[in-house]
């Protein structure tokens, strides 16, 4: 009796799948997939590429725009001027209008950056403000922004995430609910479902945005995501996918696939601070023993492109180096006897998972290694552990990063930086390259900038502090009739302002 | 049984107080402290410091998990530092989702291995009982988030019927909800039925082979109500003991498939704040489903005394 009962319910609960579908989403509407949820939407106080994934150029913008190609552009500064490369006027756009209704000012500017400025709120990177000694409001539209020195990534780091525009009567509810000049307003977050954002019809560039509403889908799995695309629940994942799913979801009519350029460069980082990775001859000798191309192809499927050093594709000063040091394992050898290695040596490689091409590109790269009879022992670790005891960060009191190699992407533009850092966890010290790239920190000229750049990695290729391996891809799987979609991804974003459909 | 609900009531306290402290314990040795999670890459260690000192991390570990205990014990389980939200009400608005899916779930597994487990049983060494064993053993064998995945593949993406994931929620309605929950129950379900289907057909042999089956069966009863009533009911116990740990099993298994089908359940609440080690919300939720095994045993033990009247508890 009760399993006939059971019957029943199964057959009722089936029935009622097989109702007709809804009616078809409306045609300006959007559901995006994020594989993990923001672990909070302020991004003055996390540098979570998922925060800005869906607030940066959708709810907040900031003085300056990154274009889809990679170029700075006026934003809701529609111009801006200085004379001495120290003070920085910036001419408001008039008549933009938070999503509360009261229009921008500059006394908001001033706010923001001083609150950014200001240690005690915890901004991700306090150090993008350092330079700044004083905002003056000159009137409601204009204000000067006072440099101690010249400082050629200034503009840079007001069109970064962490420098949005919010009106300060919001600044208490910007980690749940962020007001800020964007095209869509926050309309819902769902904790651990989703987040929907609506249009603002307000928005201070006439005719956009294009889609009405914008929903957010957290599906962390790769696999639950191009189901969910077959399935037609999702419209567009942005970053949840693997290569070997694209090239899965290529052979499908109904998706479009964009494999774009990125600025995350993955490294084989060494420490150069630990034997043996303290001698450049091992350095160099790690960097013949690579092969590359076959690295990019066992790892991202051929998708994205070989690097020489730490400047990424998008990176105006991009030099193509990746033949500069050329896979070659007989010289890989010989460096290594000259080094004092003639039988190779036991090495160590730290990965996380929550990266996966981590532990693809590590196999990949021990398997190469061994044949130059470096015998790579593979360690996977968890996360916060490999941020604090790998990349050694400074909050948590670290002292010397405990590694000897590790593969990362580092996906920050600009992030050739690092290596004029001697503290930083490849612990790469040489003045020459310092005091370089201070020279170019302060050189506002483009051809001598260029040039500077130049030198720059032509020394890292000399030095070899790390083996630089791939770009990243950017990998964009959408519904064909999608529109709007950066090709490229000069920075941390998921643009949908011009995104729309077609018929 | 006054004397034995105090026993119980006792060590469900105990229990409660072991685990919630081993917990606090292993989450503040793991490296990655909630300080350095929410300064990020760049923040610098005074700022840091200045932050633990607000947040109280600097204390010793014993202090800070008696405030917390004494504040949970007031009913006060905290912020979440990742959401800004009471943990109390993050467990609330989860519930919706995990405690249906582990009902549901539940139901399936019950459902499917008493029948296949007597089944089984009563073709002992025959061809029934071998397929169904060849079944139970390729249950065990197949992980969930798999069986979850093929679920996926097979009636979202060929045949369309369900959501591929995410939960419609309840105020859409009652068969919209019940049907996002409905793929991830099975796989829940029916997966973890494999081990309940060994046991149901072990202990339906055992009593099989009792005098007083062969009694029955000798005066002529018919054999459904010889394996009914006769031997069903003297093998639950057995049986009730199993699907008791397999409740458990099921918690644990809701963990990894809300994430493959995109649930907003404790889980995945749990999963997200080990990662961004938000405290509050991993002692929160541990908590609560430690309560909920405990209880569930307590319920299993209840149930033997129902079972078996010759049970008695003192």
């Amino acid at each position: 009796m009760i399993y006939r009962a059971l019957a029943l319910v199964l057959a009722l609960v089936f029935a009622a799948s097989f109702d007709p579908a809804p009616a078809a989403a409306q045609s300006s509407t959007l559901t995006v997939q994020a594989s993990t949820e923001p672990p909070g939407l302020d991004m003055t106080a996390t540098p979570a590429s998922a925060t800005a994934g869906v607030v940066f150029y959708n709810v907040q913008e900031a003085l300056v725009k990154v274009d889809k190609h990679g170029k700075l552009v006026p934003w809701l500064a529609e111009r801006w001027h200085t004379s001495d490369n120290k003070n920085y006027t910036f001419f408001l756009k008039k008549g933009v209008r938070f999503h509360n209704g009261r229009e921008l000012k500059a006394a908001d500017v001033k706010f923001v950056i001083e609150r950014a400025m200001n240690p005690e709120t915890k901004h991700p990177n306090p150090n993008q403000y350092r330079s700044i000694t004083d905002i003056i409001v000159k009137d409601d539209y204009t204000v000067t922004i006072a440099l101690k020195e010249t400082n050629a990534n200034f503009l840079l780091y007001m069109a970064r995430a962490g420098s949005v525009i919010y009106p300060r009567e919001a600044v208490d509810t910007l980690k749940s609910a962020p007001i800020g000049t964007g095209p869509f307003t926050l309309q819902e977050w769902v904790r651990g479902d989703k987040i929907i954002l609506k249009k603002n019809p307000e928005y201070h560039v006439k005719g956009l945005p294009k889609l009405d509403r914008v929903t957010y889908r957290f599906i962390a799995d790769p696999n639950a995501v191009q189901a969910a695309l077959k399935a037609g629940d999702v419209d567009v994942s942005f970053f949840g996918l693997g290569p070997e799913h694209v090239v899965d979801l290529k052979k499908d009519a109904r998706f479009q696939v964009i494999v774009g350029d990125t600025t995350n460069d993955v490294i084989l980082a060494m420490n150069n601070s630990k034997k043996p990775y303290s001698d450049v001859k091992v350095r160099r000798a790690m960097t013949h023993a690579i092969n590359k191309p076959d690295v990019l192809k066992g790892a991202m499927f051929g998708m994205g492109k070989i690097l020489g050093t730490n400047v990424d594709p998008l990176n105006p000063y991009y030099v193509d180096m990746s033949s500069a040091v050329p896979y070659d394992p007989a010289k890989a050898k010989k460096l290594l006897a000259e080094a004092g290695y003639p039988n190779g040596f036991d090495t160590v490689l730290k990965v996380s998972p929550t990266y996966y091409y981590t532990v693809r590109t590590g196999e990949i790269l021990a398997d190469q290694l061994k044949k130059v009879g470096v015998n790579v022992k593979i360690e996977q670790i968890e996360w916060n552990q490999w941020l604090d005891r790998v990349f050694c960060r400074p909050a948590s009191g670290c002292k010397e990063p405990e590694y000897d190699l590790t593969i990362i992407g580092h996906a920050e533009s600009w992030d050739i930086a690092n290596y004029a850092n001697p503290k930083y966890y490849y612990r790469y010290d040489s003045k020459k390259f310092q005091d370089l790239f201070q020279k170019s920190e302060v050189t506002l000229e483009d051809k001598a900038r260029r040039e500077q750049y130049v030198s720059l990695q032509r020394m890292l290729v000399e030095d070899a502090p790390a083996v630089w391996l791939y770009m990243h891809p950017r990998l964009v799987v959408a519904k064909k009739n999608l529109t709007g979609i950066w090709k490229d991804l000069p920075v941390p974003s998921a643009d949908l302002s011009e995104v729309g459909w077609t018929k | 049984m006054r004397r034995y609900v105090l026993r119980r009531v006792a060590a469900f306290v105990a229990t409660l107080f072991f685990v919630s402290a081993l917990v606090f314990i292993v989450i503040r040795i793991l490296p990655g402290d909630p300080a350095a999670v929410i300064m990020g890459t760049e923040g610098s260690p005074e700022a840091a410091a200045r932050l633990r000192e607000a947040m109280g991390l600097n204390r010793p570990l014993l202090v800070q998990y008696a405030d917390w205990l004494t504040r949970a014990l007031r009913g006060d389980l905290g912020t979440s530092i990742q959401y800004d939200v009471p943990v109390g009400r993050l467990i609330v608005t989860r519930l919706p989702v995990t405690l249906p899916l582990m009902l549901l779930a539940a139901f399936f597994m019950v459902f499917v291995a008493l029948p296949l487990g007597i089944f089984a049983a009563t073709r002992h060494r025959r061809l029934g009982d071998y397929v169904t064993m060849v079944i139970s053993q390729l249950g065990i064998a197949v992980p969930s988030f798999w069986a979850g995945l093929l679920l996926i593949l097979l009636f979202s993406v060929r045949l369309g019927w369900v959501q591929s994931g995410g939960f419609a929620g309840w105020d859409e309605g009652f068969w919209p909800a019940l049907r996002s929950l409905l793929l991830p129950a099975i796989a829940l379900g029916f997966f973890q039925a494999a081990v309940l289907i060994r046991a149901t057909r072990s202990a339906v042999l055992d009593v099989l082979r009792e005098d007083y089956v062969r009694t029955a069966r000798a005066k002529g009863v018919r054999e459904a109500l010889v394996v009914v009533k006769h031997t069903f009911r003297n093998a639950m116990i057995p049986v009730v003991t199993v699907a008791g740990l397999q409740l458990g099993q099921l918690i644990a298994g809701s963990i990894i498939l809300e994430s493959v089908f995109a649930l907003p359940g404790l889980g995945r609440l749990a999963l997200n704040a080990i990662t961004a080690r938000d405290l509050p919300v991993v002692q929160g939720v541990t908590l609560f489903v430690a309560s909920s095994i405990v209880a569930i045993n307590f319920a299993v033990d209840l149930a033997y005394a129902m079972l078996d009247p010759r049970i008695r508890y003192d």
